[in-house]
């Protein structure tokens, strides 16, 4: 038992160290050695924060629902454990990846907030992030909150879609076309140093998301072996 | 089918209390009325506007007194645990559900056939032809809210802060029909032509079927929680 | 070049967050431990 858990301290001690070193190779790469952009000069950089960041937040929602549906399904403790913490490590990148977004826009837009799809999409996401967060802080009974939220993080992840499609649609059929698309994804004619530099910046998000899920994961492991130990003291 | 049979028993209850007691309905189409009134000082609407911000504020009305109908919503059942007592007994708890959302649409497309008129003369609108299909658009709007409203009252009927935590959660799911509906009725009023509106109308027709069966699925764990 | 601030601004305020965040989990892992091996210790030595 435990050797099981040194095992996995030691696990998440590796995952950490590699997350570090990705981190400053993502920063070399995305900050010294990935030539500014020809259009938006060296505010471009900030992309390469701004693209792993979104895809790990959707990633996060994305575990947030298999942790849902595995609970639901088989009222396993851990499940839940899962999908509150993904959620608490979603908020945090999704509202980065909204800061990110408005500040590379300041220097590209010329503005701190524009309702384009991509940034507009984000916030809905981190809206549906702290409702799933709230609905848990105030449902007293323990499980009908990991119920009830996990009815949230299956029913938020089904909307996304539709709200993509939704959001989508409703700004391509008004927004008139601008020359500088800095929310396009430029996989063409992209320079090869740019597309190291974000493959690495975001190896190394992800490596970073999963060393925090596992660190959370584990808090919240031993806070709930907590309070069962303490509940049955006496009996004990 | 038995289904069937369980729903309108239940929802013959809800709509007899209703009908004895009118809270709901009467609340709902007053505070939708005040809604437009004050969308009237609150927004300054030059004539050649009107068509395009009408859709956006009715809607804006709609969704406030719908939230208003959905706090009310499982209140007979929560007064003299009513709720455990019906959950005591065989009942499919899908029934529950599907005999609410009824009871809820019902309730909204009384206040929205009162109202829509009301909101056309007060802002000197003039498309009566077009009433029909503004109505189609309303109906399958209506019945979104109403599909995944009823599931989310269910989720918060025992939380704190229920009235602020439900449009909380609900509003940012309800985006895709927020969107759908204010642009088919603005499509409708600025073109007159049902077939541009008609992708937003398929997303809502999506999202109906959607939700109607993940509510439908879902609703037993969240009831019995 | 302007475009600099606005790099080390975002790239600033991400890690920054990152960094606090990790932070506080690391006290909060450091806090439960400690609550939590009196209570481990104590079912070992009344089994």
């Amino acid at each position: 038992m435990a050797q099981a858990a040194q095992n996995k301290t030691r696990g998440r001690k590796l995952l950490g160290a590699s997350a570090l070193l990705s981190v400053l190779a993502g920063l070399y790469f995305g900050l010294i050695e990935a030539p500014p952009d020809a259009y938006q000069g060296n505010a471009q950089r900030i992309m390469y924060l701004h693209i792993p960041s979104i895809l790990t937040a959707y990633l996060s929602f994305f575990i947030v629902f298999i942790g849902s549906c595995l609970f639901l399904w088989k009222r396993e403790k851990r499940d839940d454990i899962l999908a509150s913490s993904a959620a608490e490590i979603g908020v945090l990148f999704t509202a980065l990846t909204i800061l990110e977004g408005s500040i590379w826009g300041k220097p590209t837009w010329g503005v701190w907030w524009t309702w384009d799809a991509r940034l507009t999409l984000t916030a809905i996401l981190l809206l549906i992030f702290i409702g799933y967060l709230m609905l848990r802080s105030l449902i007293e009974d323990e499980t009908r909150a990991a119920v009830c939220s996990a009815v949230l993080g299956i029913i938020g992840f089904l909307d996304i879609p539709l709200i993509h499609m939704s959001v989508y649609w409703w700004r391509t059929l008004h927004q008139p076309p601008s020359i500088l698309r800095p929310d396009k994804m430029p996989w063409e004619n992209i320079h090869p140093s740019m597309l190291i530099a974000l493959a690495v910046n975001f190896v190394a998000f992800i490596l970073l998301y999963f060393y925090l899920l596992s660190l959370r994961f584990h808090v919240g492991e031993m806070e709930e072996e907590a309070k069962t130990r303490k509940l049955y003291r006496g009996s004990l | 089918m038995e289904l069937l049979r369980q729903t309108v028993w239940l929802l013959r209850k809800d709509l007899l209390l209703e009908l004895r007691r009118r809270e709901s309905v009467v609340a709902m189409f007053f505070f939708g009325t005040l809604l437009l009134f004050v969308f009237h000082f609150a927004f300054e609407i030059p004539p050649d506007r009107a068509a395009a911000m009408a859709p956006g504020l009715l809607w804006l009305a709609f969704i406030f007194t719908g939230t208003l109908g959905l706090t009310q919503l499982f209140q007979a059942e929560r007064e003299n645990h009513c709720l455990e007592a019906l959950l005591l007994g065989p009942m499919d708890r899908a029934a529950l559900y599907l005999a609410k959302v009824s009871f809820n649409l019902f309730l909204m497309l009384l206040v929205e056939v009162i109202i829509f008129p009301l909101f056309w003369i007060l802002f000197n609108l003039a498309f009566w032809e077009l009433l029909p299909s503004l109505f189609l658009v309303a109906l399958l709007g209506t019945m979104g809210f109403c599909v995944l409203g009823t599931l989310f009252s269910a989720v918060t009927l025992k939380a704190r802060a229920r009235e602020l935590l439900l449009p909380l959660i609900l509003f940012p799911l309800m985006i895709p029909v927020i969107l759908a509906t204010v642009r088919g009725m603005e499509i409708l009023l600025r073109t007159g032509q049902f077939e541009e509106a008609v992708p937003w109308l398929r997303l809502l027709v999506g999202f109906d079927v959607i939700f109607l069966t993940a509510g439908f699925l879902i609703f037993e764990w969240v009831i019995e929680a | 070049m302007s475009g600099w601030g606005f790099v080390f601004l975002a790239y600033g305020i991400v890690w920054l967050a990152l960094l606090l965040y990790l932070f506080f989990l690391k006290r909060r892992a450091r806090r439960v431990e400690k609550e939590l091996a009196p209570l481990r210790s104590s079912a070992v030595k009344k089994n």
